[in-house]
C-alpha cells in the first residue's frame, strides 16, 4: 500500500512540545497524500471521494494531535488505523440507529476529557478501573461511555445545523489545503461564534489544542473547576444547538 | 488484579454491521479484566470490528461466533461464521489495521468456516 515517507522523530518531539501551529500544518501536508490514498481505498460505496478524502484528513488530523514519538513507530504505522478507523467509523455509523441516551452522551464528553487528563498525570494511557475511580462511576458504565463516543461522534457529525442547509459532516474541510481549511471551515466554529469569547478560546484550548483543563486554568487565569464549569456549559449550550429537540435524559 | 487464567468468554451476534457494537462491548469488558489500559482497550476495539466485519462481510444471514480467552497477560479472541463459498480475500487496508493494533492475528477459510484469531498482550510495565 502506499504510505507517506517516514516523519523524522524529532520534528514530532518538537511539535509535542511547542504545540506550534504552523509546524502541525507542515506535518499534516506532508503527510496528506496517506489520507488521500486511505480514503481513495473506500472509494465507490455511495460517498464522494471529496467527503472522504476530508473525513480521512480529520483523522491525520487526530493521528498528528495524538501520535507519541517516543514509543518509536513511525508516523505512517501509527496513522493509518487511525484515519483508516475515522473513515470506517463514518461508514459503519451511518447505519446505526441506536440514539444514545443525553446522560451517556454526557458521560462520553466526561470520559474524553477524564482520558487525557489521567494520561497527563500517569505519562501512561489509564485503567478502565482509573477512569472508573476518578469519574466515580462502575467500570461497566466507562465501557459503555467509549461506545456511546461512536456514535456521538457520528451523531454530531450528520446533525443538520441551525439555520443552515448543511451537517456538520458537510462543512469539514470544502477544499484541500491543510489543517487550517479543515478545522476552520468545521461547524464548530459556526457554533462557538454564539459563545462568550472567554468560553471560545476554553474550549478550542481543551477539543482542539489539546491541553488539560488544569494548563488551560493557567493560560487563561481562573481556576480548574471553573474551566470545568465552563466546558460543561459551553458544551451544552453546544448541543442544545446541534440537538434542540432531544429531551434531557 | 486477580490472576485470570483461561477464562472464556463466548458470544454469537448476527453479522450486520450494527451488531458488532456487542463484540466491541465484549471485547473492551473482556480487555480490562486483565487490566488493559484505555488505548489497549480501544486497539482490541478496533481489531475485534474490524475482523469481525471482514470474515461477516456484514451479511445479516450469518452468525458471528466469538470467543474471548482470557489469559494471564494476554486476551486470544476468535470469530468463526459460516462460508458460503463466495470469495474471501481480505483487504490490504483490513490486514495493515488490525496488524498495526494487534500482537499476532490470522485469517483462514478452513473447514467451511471462515475466521480469524489475534492476540493481544498487556504491555509489560
Amino acid at each position: 500500500m502506499t504510505t507517506a515517507p517516514d516523519e523524522p522523530l524529532a520534528r514530532f518531539f518538537e511539535y509535542r512540545e511547542t504545540k506550534d501551529r504552523r509546524l502541525r500544518d507542515e506535518l499534516i501536508s506532508e503527510h496528506l497524500g496517506l489520507a488521500i490514498s486511505l480514503a481513495r481505498r473506500f472509494a465507490g460505496r455511495g460517498e464522494a471521494v471529496d467527503d472522504l478524502e476530508q473525513i480521512a484528513t480529520l483523522g491525520l488530523l487526530k493521528a498528528v494531535e495524538r501520535f507519541e514519538p517516543e514509543r518509536g513507530l513511525a508516523f505512517s504505522t501509527f496513522a493509518t488505523p487511525t484515519i483508516s478507523g475515522e473513515i470506517k467509523r463514518h461508514f459503519r455509523d451511518r447505519s446505526w440507529s441506536v440514539r444514545v441516551p443525553r446522560a451517556l452522551q454526557e458521560l462520553g464528553l466526561r470520559l474524553t476529557a477524564t482520558v487525557g487528563d489521567l494520561t497527563n498525570e500517569l505519562g501512561r494511557s489509564p485503567t478502565v478501573a482509573e477512569i472508573a475511580a476518578r469519574i466515580e462511576v462502575d467500570p461497566e458504565a466507562v465501557l459503555e461511555a467509549m461506545e456511546a463516543n461512536r456514535a456521538f461522534a457520528t451523531q454530531s457529525l450528520d446533525a443538520q445545523l441551525p439555520g443552515d442547509d448543511r451537517t456538520l459532516g458537510d462543512t469539514i474541510g470544502d477544499e484541500e489545503s491543510g489543517l487550517d481549511q479543515v478545522e476552520h471551515e468545521m461547524v464548530v466554529n459556526d457554533l462557538l461564534a454564539t459563545l462568550p469569547e472567554r468560553e471560545q478560546t476554553i474550549l478550542r484550548l481543551r477539543f482542539f489544542d489539546g491541553l488539560t483543563q488544569t494548563e488551560i486554568a493557567t493560560r487563561v487565569g481562573i481556576s480548574q473547576m471553573h474551566v470545568s464549569r465552563l466546558l460543561a456549559r459551553s458544551l451544552d449550550a453546544l448541543r442544545q444547538n446541534l440537538d434542540g429537540d432531544e429531551e434531557p435524559a | 488484579m486477580t490472576p485470570v487464567n483461561a477464562t472464556q468468554i463466548q458470544l454469537a451476534i448476527p453479522g450486520s454491521p450494527e451488531f458488532l457494537r456487542l463484540a466491541r462491548l465484549a471485547a473492551a469488558d473482556a480487555g480490562s479484566r486483565i487490566g488493559m489500559t484505555f488505548e489497549d482497550l480501544e486497539d482490541l476495539r478496533i481489531a475485534v470490528d474490524e475482523l469481525g466485519f471482514t470474515i461477516t462481510g456484514g451479511r445479516p444471514d450469518c452468525t458471528l461466533n466469538l470467543v474471548f480467552t482470557l489469559r494471564d497477560q494476554a486476551i486470544e479472541v476468535e470469530g468463526t461464521c459460516v462460508d458460503e463459498g463466495g470469495p474471501f480475500a481480505p483487504s490490504e487496508l483490513a490486514r495493515t489495521i488490525v496488524a498495526a493494533v494487534v500482537d499476532e492475528y490470522q485469517l483462514e477459510v478452513a473447514d467451511g468456516q471462515r475466521r480469524f484469531r489475534l492476540l493481544k498482550r498487556v504491555p509489560e510495565g
